[in-house]
């Protein structure tokens, strides 16, 4: 890792002033012990930032220098790269392929972070209401899917779905009667291509979402429950009005996740593409920038668009996140 | 993913095995390898070679011989999958610590690397493995400006094996020129002598463009063509459009193959009784193994019954098996098939370029070119083809190899197969699409891709 031992050791962070009065004026000494164990927390942030520093903040500053050049597989090998300007940029957003391939992208992820949302939600609060028994089976089930590492689990589906061998299709077609559906192919239009890698993304994530949101339901004060049904809040009263707005900050988190992970997909998407789909109908923001890689400024390019298409779909997030800590 | 969501925990423990981890590669890089040494050092090489084609028993060779003639050296060989390579590569080869020290790669792929100045120069090394003797087509994949950077490895000719016994009971005679194979491939498939469920006259899947491509060929077409210092694509010119026309009546009428699988395993339904006949490299052969022949020996048994049982298991296959060459347009000339196979090169990063050379040398030394001959590869020289012997299949692997033709020798064609534009391209075709505009299109973007 030649990257690690060339990057200097960032500048430690200045702590920012006291926010407390000069010493002289405080009362007390409280205040006084405060400031060495302040220099301490900041020291401790130390070993956490050099690792995301080199980790992501090298890759991401080498992704937005190159997007500016021209540079492939011979520069790679040594030749020197030439700078380009926003030629990279220009030629992207100007190929009507890739303003629909950035819809498609968006459209997936949002559907995909809907629907586990809401399936993860529902079997959260299914968990909270059933037996000891259940519930364990129901962990156990969730851990399973989560996790199995996505390859498998992608794979498994792959030959669910397979037109020629696939179990779905022999299920269609033989007990259930669907003849037309026994070599039908999945993957070769690419709205069905869309619901089978929906299938496969809503499956892995669920159990993350079922987990932290059943965390969340724990949180939930009985006492303020019994109040409420005391003074006749109905249940779907009780679940709206009291639950969501109390399990609200962790609902955002774990929404904000799922569009970050479902936007940038790529494993789920590439395997099945392998497996046959039409590859350019089909590309998502993930695996178009693994078919650039041969011209890794272009890669650069749309991975530093994809950056800020990120950015903007999370903002709202992120900001009310940020203002929720400052209280 | 999981960085986010650990962070709290996992972050400081990363942060010193990343310190720790740094710390010790800077000490041992300055012992690398030491260059004023005339001997080779003995080390540790790596040799990555593609897919399962080069056979066991070859690399047993390999590895055995290095080691024999290179004392204290070892030759590692690692497997790489043929999907997914080009990036493999991009990435390996241009790391001093990853790069292996010689890699196979497909002759579509060899000139990217060539003119990116992956691989070192073997101009000097040249003559003495073989000089003109070596198949030409893959010396030019593997050259830029006269210099020679990759070598042949092997050519596997395409050849169509098809069941004796289905064409017998259909009553369809092996066919003489290419559109009697067309004919030949419905009749069987509405024969369907044994009943079989979505029975496939000729084995076509969907995306299976290297099959695809010699209809192209055979007819004249081209799939792309250079144009002064422009490169076109070349499947709307007429010559190709007739051989479109062609395969996509194979595709309608002599196939049921899924629209959604590519060229992999022909032989898996073939052995299921679900395809006629199919269209491989001829080393395929030894991956047939239809039930009715299976005498279920343990592939670990050694004992004198486990051989004899083998040896009628593939008398049998051989005696249902029947192959020939892709024949041309008109009665006694073969089709002119896509030559697949492989160059073999030293990356200029490779940190022990002496051993790699002795390697090679051993590599294309009589004793192994002709091994690679005896298990149904044409060998990179062809003073040893003879070595494939005179049965029918070797004799359909050298008609097939003698017309075969490569992709167009353009620097970045590697590009074009990244982005499975034929892939996609031939799909559309066997979904039903209008050739003429299907091909239009995939013509734009090849073009955009080479230029």
């Amino acid at each position: 890792m030649p990257a690690a031992r060339s990057t200097p050791v960032p500048a430690l962070p200045a702590p920012p002033a006291p926010v407390a009065p000069a010493p002289g004026v405080a009362p007390g000494g409280r205040r006084r012990r405060r400031r060495p164990a302040n220099l301490g927390v900041y020291l401790l942030l130390v070993p956490a930032a050099i690792p995301v520093l080199v980790g992501l903040g090298y890759p991401l500053a080498r992704q937005f220098v190159i997007s500016f050049q021209e540079y492939g597989l011979a520069q790679q090998f040594g030749r020197p790269a030439e700078w380009v300007g926003l030629d990279n940029y220009v030629t992207l957003l100007t190929d009507p392929y890739v303003w629909g391939v950035i819809a498609r992208s968006v459209a997936f992820c949002l559907v995909n972070a809907a629907l586990t949302m809401t399936l993860g939600m529902a079997l959260a609060v299914l968990m909270r209401s059933v037996g000891r028994a259940a519930r364990l089976t129901l962990q156990v089930g969730m851990l399973l899917a989560w996790g199995t590492p996505v390859l498998a689990t992608t794979t498994v589906w792959q030959w669910l779905f397979d037109s020629q061998y696939g179990v779905i299709n022999w299920l269609l077609a033989e007990p259930l009667g669907v003849t037309g559906m026994r070599y039908h192919s999945w993957l070769i239009e690419p709205a069905s291509f869309y619901l089978v890698a929906t299938v496969i993304v809503v499956w892995m994530s669920v159990p993350f979402v079922v987990f932290t949101v059943y965390a969340g339901l724990l949180q939930v004060p009985g006492e303020t429950m019994e109040a409420a049904q005391l003074d006749g809040a109905s249940g779907r009263q009780r679940f709206w009005l009291i639950t969501i707005p109390m399990i609200k900050p962790v609902l955002f988190v774990v929404a904000l996740l799922q569009v970050i992970w479902d936007l940038r997909v790529f494993t789920q998407i590439h395997v099945l593409q392998r497996a046959g789909a039409p590859t350019r109908e089909t590309h998502l923001l993930g695996t178009y920038i693994y078919s650039l890689a041969k011209e890794f400024s272009m890669a650069g390019a749309m991975a530093t668009i994809m950056l800020v298409l990120t950015l903007a779909l999370t903002w709202f997030y992120i900001r009310r996140m940020l203002r929720e800590e400052e209280m | 993913m999981s960085i986010v969501r650990s962070s709290r925990i996992a972050l400081p423990l990363v942060a010193v095995l990343a310190l720790t981890a740094c710390a010790g590669d800077a000490e041992t890089t300055p012992e690398g390898p030491d260059d004023t040494a005339s001997t080779p050092e003995a080390a540790e090489i790596r040799l990555w070679l593609n897919g399962t084609d080069t056979p066991q028993e070859l690399r047993d060779y390999l590895t055995e011989t290095f080691a024999a003639e290179n004392p204290g050296s070892t030759l590692v060989i690692e497997e790489q999958d043929w999907n997914g390579l080009v990036p493999r590569l991009q990435t390996a080869l241009a790391s001093e610590q990853q790069s292996p020290d010689v890699v196979e790669i497909g002759n579509t792929q060899a000139p990217t690397f060539a003119y990116a100045g992956a691989f070192a120069d073997l101009t000097d090394l040249y003559e003495e493995v073989g000089g003109e003797d070596l198949l030409q087509g893959f010396v030019e994949a593997g050259s830029v400006d006269g210099a020679v950077y990759a070598l042949p490895y092997y050519s596997g000719a395409r050849a169509v094996f098809y069941r004796a016994d289905l064409f017998e009971a259909a009553g369809v005679a092996e066919p003489t020129t290419l559109a009697e194979f067309t004919d030949a491939a419905i009749a069987l498939q509405e024969a369907n002598p044994e009943g079989t469920a979505n029975f496939s006259g000729f084995w076509f899947p969907g995306q299976d463009w290297y099959n695809g491509t010699a209809w192209v060929y055979t007819h004249g077409g081209d799939l792309a063509v250079q144009e002064g210092d422009q490169w076109v694509g070349a499947l709307s010119s007429p010559e190709s459009q007739e051989g479109l026309a062609e395969v996509q009546r194979l595709f309608t009428e002599a196939t049921n193959a899924p629209r959604d699988a590519d060229s992999n395993e022909p032989w898996v339904p073939f052995n299921n009784g679900e395809a006629g006949m199919f269209s491989a490299p001829t080393w395929a052969r030894w991956s047939i193994d239809l039930p009715e022949c299976n005498e279920g020996v343990d592939p670990e048994d050694t004992s004198p019954e486990a051989e004899e049982a083998r040896a009628a298991q593939a008398a049998c296959n051989d005696e249902h098996t029947g192959v020939f060459a892709l024949p041309g347009l008109t009665e006694g000339e073969a089709a002119t098939v896509f030559a697949g196979g492989s160059n073999i090169a030293i990356p200029t990063n490779s940190q022990h370029p002496e051993l790699a050379r002795s390697l090679l040398e051993i590599m294309f030394a009589e004793e192994y070119q002709t091994m690679l001959a005896e298990n149904g590869l044409i060998p990179a020289n062809s003073q040893y083809a003879d070595a494939l012997g005179d049965d029918e299949y070797a004799t359909a692997a050298l008609d097939a190899a003698l017309g075969a033709k490569l992709t167009p020798a353009a620097e970045s064609w590697a590009d074009v197969e990244g982005a499975r534009l034929l892939e996609d391209f031939f799909q559309q075709v066997a979904n039903g699409a209008d050739p003429a505009e299907a091909a239009a299109e995939t013509d734009r973007l090849i073009a955009d891709t080479l230029n």
